[in-house]
């Protein structure tokens, strides 16, 4: 579970924007660097909703841009390195053939396993239906005959689950299940076709020669980087009337706390900004935030170093 | 002293229930709840509903273990993968250089060397293929096809590039890359399959999707729109020929009886006495003996209003992107033909919050509004209830704001307050008699 990629992990830059692909990446980013972006994809098992979104998982220039300056990830021209699509050997085309015909194969396997196990199930809950019936009439004799298939037609829902996630790790054992007798005694089936989410088997890992720059990010970032060295998560927040959203903890479990804009040192705030924030803050149980850096990128060697000059307040309305 | 939405915020409701309305999009989601689907099943899943979230973090084992739970659900639920069994698998062919005619026979190879994207050779039908078009499909099955892609003359259909990548993003479409060149023997044997990292490095920037349209599109596709470009998809369009002597004179459009029109004719108002004669040399109402308040309060209305009926019409090419009409939905329920679309039910503009800083200017919002047509409040309900009149709007457009992801719909109308006249409405006047009298005694 606890996946450890090797580092620097690329971020696909697209079109202008900052996209990642992998959901190792994505899951490792979150839980060690606390960087969440926003998932922009389908899930193609549900793919009609809105609710629960899938891959890519679409990245701020300022999660980009923070990401690169750890040094945790690098930017990579995602179409120029599908431009490698066309010269890859035709040796290394058929081993990630092979490769993908196995898993699929292997998918199918599952599948007909499972729908092995439901019909068996039905037909264990028929068997039993006409069993009682039997035995209201007459003596148990009739339930005996029912027992023979007990242990493979009722298998524990966590190892189904196991099956399901660990889909594609290679070092799957395949033969611990007894699944997969069952699966040989029907025809072969034919390999599932696969659309993969990466590019990466078939294309070379992009060398460090090939990575772009660091993202340029908003004058607002010395405050992103800033709260989110606190320890905050930081989301994009035009839609609830802000910069960034601050939640104290994983959005998957807590609510946020702040609402963030971002100020220059020197400019002035009108008053009625303050107001309208702090009473939109205030009236979703939030803290209206404001900050900036004190120093301007002309002062300092590094924006690393304008960022420990930001101060951060927080409005909020104490009775209303 | 406190009105009603300070009252919610005093009440300390931290377990309150959610009210029924929310909207489950606007938050992240636990995505422990999915657990409960069965993904491999065949029946579709439900939604499940929102959990309850913690206020902050504490050093308990218990929250470290829920929040792990979450995240494990999630890795899981985004690592399922895009299957195609063999008996829905739709094959598809990605042709980077664009729609080329098929040369004898309609083989997987043509499109991937073809270096001709011309896309009004095909004689034979008047079929155009996009010249942005660039996957195809050579046997097209099943419903997706009813609203997208376009069919050339061998009836292989080719998708737009939002069309392909919301197809291979659901699961539904197996894109394939082209077959190298000069390889032999069977193409089917090393063409590879295209992998969404590889799709979206393709599609996004071919022939002007950005992600942002993308989202859009695709956010609308999930909840059963039906979407196709708008004319003004292109940032380059040319005005087009047949209302050339409208556009060819740039200074009328700018101060043409639109938005702007208003201080026109608050010129000639002030120019023109004859009109409202007595403004200058006496009391407003005349001297006159006035039988009926109508004829009084139909004199007072001298403040000239904008009416959007009288607003010319506009080529796309008037408007400034990104405040430009890029999509053309519709609903779930309306019955679309892709050879004869029906006029659009909306009309969607689409702004990046990371390009776009500002709010549009009146000057470009005006376009914008006058190059969609004419839509004025009909039916009963609209003529019996003036706020529905007044919010409906006489044009109206959807601006879809997106930010980073997130995508906000913004609806502008262009109301004509100026129509309607409240002195007329029998109800309200009523009410009013009292202030009315009040008012002449002045």
């Amino acid at each position: 579970m606890d996946f450890q990629p090797d580092l620097p992990v690329p971020i696909s830059y697209v079109s202008g924007r900052y996209l990642l692909f992998s959901i190792d990446v994505v899951t490792y980013l979150r839980r060690e660097h606390h960087i969440c972006g926003v998932l922009i994809g389908t899930l193609p098992q549900i793919p009609q909703q809105n609710v629960f979104l899938g891959l890519p998982l679409e990245l701020m220039p300022e999660e980009a841009r923070l990401l690169v300056d750890k040094g945790v990830a690098c930017i990579v021209d995602e179409t120029k390195a599908h431009d490698g699509m066309n010269t890859l050997l035709e040796e290394d085309r058929r081993r990630y053939l092979r490769d993908l015909e196995s898993q699929g194969l292997h998918v199918s396997r599952i599948q007909t396993d499972r729908k092995e196990r439901l019909r068996e199930q039905t037909m264990k809950k028929l068997e039993e239906k006409g069993a009682k019936k039997k035995a209201n009439a007459s003596a148990a004799a009739a339930q005996t005959s029912a027992v023979p298939e007990d242990p493979t037609s009722t298998p524990p829902q966590s190892q189904k689950d196991a099956s399901t996630v660990n889909l594609f790790a290679a070092d799957e054992s395949q033969s611990s299940s007894p699944a997969i007798e069952v699966s040989k005694n029907t025809t072969p089936q034919a390999p599932v076709a696969i659309t993969p989410a990466t590019s990466y088997p078939p294309l070379p890992t992009p060398s460090p020669s090939s990575y772009l720059s660091a993202p340029t990010v908003p004058p607002s970032y010395p405050l992103f980087a800033h709260l989110h060295s606190k320890g905050y998560f930081l989301s994009p927040g035009l839609r609830f009337g802000c910069q960034y959203m601050a939640y104290p903890g994983d959005p998957l479990r807590f609510h946020s706390h702040f609402l963030v804009v971002s100020y220059e040192w020197d400019q002035n705030i009108d008053l009625m900004d303050l107001i309208v924030g702090g009473r939109l803050g205030t009236g979703v149980k939030k803290g209206f935030l404001i900050g900036g850096a004190q120093k301007g990128i002309d002062d300092v060697d590094s924006e690393a170093d304008r960022i420990d000059t930001v101060r951060a307040f927080s409005l909020e309305w104490a009775g209303m | 002293m406190a009105d009603a939405d300070e009252d919610v915020i005093q009440t300390p409701s931290a377990t309150a229930v959610p009210p029924p309305e929310v909207d489950l999009s606007d938050e992240t989601q636990d995505f422990r709840f999915l657990n409960h689907l069965n993904f491999f099943a065949e029946s579709s899943p439900n939604i499940p509903r929102r959990g309850e979230k913690d206020f902050e973090p504490n050093p308990t084992e218990h929250q470290a273990d829920v929040l792990s739970a979450s995240r494990g659900a999630m890795h899981n639920a985004l690592s399922y993968p895009r299957l195609h069994a063999p008996k829905t698998r739709i094959v598809a062919f990605y042709a980077p250089n664009g729609y080329t005619p098929p040369a004898d026979r309609a083989t997987p190879k043509a499109g991937g060397e073809g270096a001709n994207p011309n896309p009004t050779k095909p004689a034979p039908k008047p079929t155009r293929v996009s010249p942005d078009a660039c996957v195809y499909v050579p046997n097209p099955k099943g419903q997706f096809f009813k609203s997208m892609g376009q069919a050339d003359p061998t009836s292989r259909v080719w998708l737009l590039p939002e069309e392909a990548l919301y197809l291979i993003e659901r699961g539904s479409l197996d894109i394939r890359w082209p077959s190298p060149s000069g390889s032999t023997g069977s193409e089917e044997d090393l063409s590879i399959p295209m992998s969404l990292q590889a799709a979206y490095a393709c599609f996004i920037g071919h022939g002007g999707l950005t992600l942002e349209r993308y989202s859009v599109y695709t956010g609308l596709k999930r909840l059963g729109y039906t979407l196709i470009r708008a004319p003004g998809w292109s940032d380059d369009i040319e005005p087009q020929e047949s209302d050339t002597p409208d556009i060819n004179e740039p200074a009328p459009r700018l101060v043409g009886p639109g938005l702007a029109g208003i201080f026109s004719s608050l010129f000639k108002w002030i120019h023109d006495p004859y009109s409202t004669a007595s403004t200058a040399t006496g009391p407003i109402i005349g001297t006159g003996i006035h039988r009926h308040y109508m004829d009084v309060y139909r004199k007072l209305a001298i403040i000239p209003w904008y009416d959007p009926v009288t607003a010319p019409e506009r080529h796309p090419s008037d408007t400034t992107p990104p405040f430009r009409v890029v999509f053309h939905v519709y609903k779930p329920s309306t019955p679309f033909k892709k050879s004869a679309p029906p006029p659009p039910e909306f009309r969607i503009a689409v702004v990046s919050t990371r390009d776009q800083t500002t709010m549009p200017t009146l000057m470009q919002l005006g376009s914008l509004l006058e190059s969609t047509p004419l839509d004025p409040p009909r039916g009963e309900k609209m003529d019996r209830m003036m706020y529905m009149r007044l919010r409906h709007g006489y044009r109206n457009v959807i601006m879809a704001v997106v930010d980073q992801g997130v995508v906000s719909y913004l609806r502008v109308a262009d109301s004509a307050f100026g129509k309607e006249k409240l002195f007329e409405s029998k109800a309200v006047q009523g009410h009013k008699r009292n202030r009315n009298q009040k008012s002449r005694k002045r």
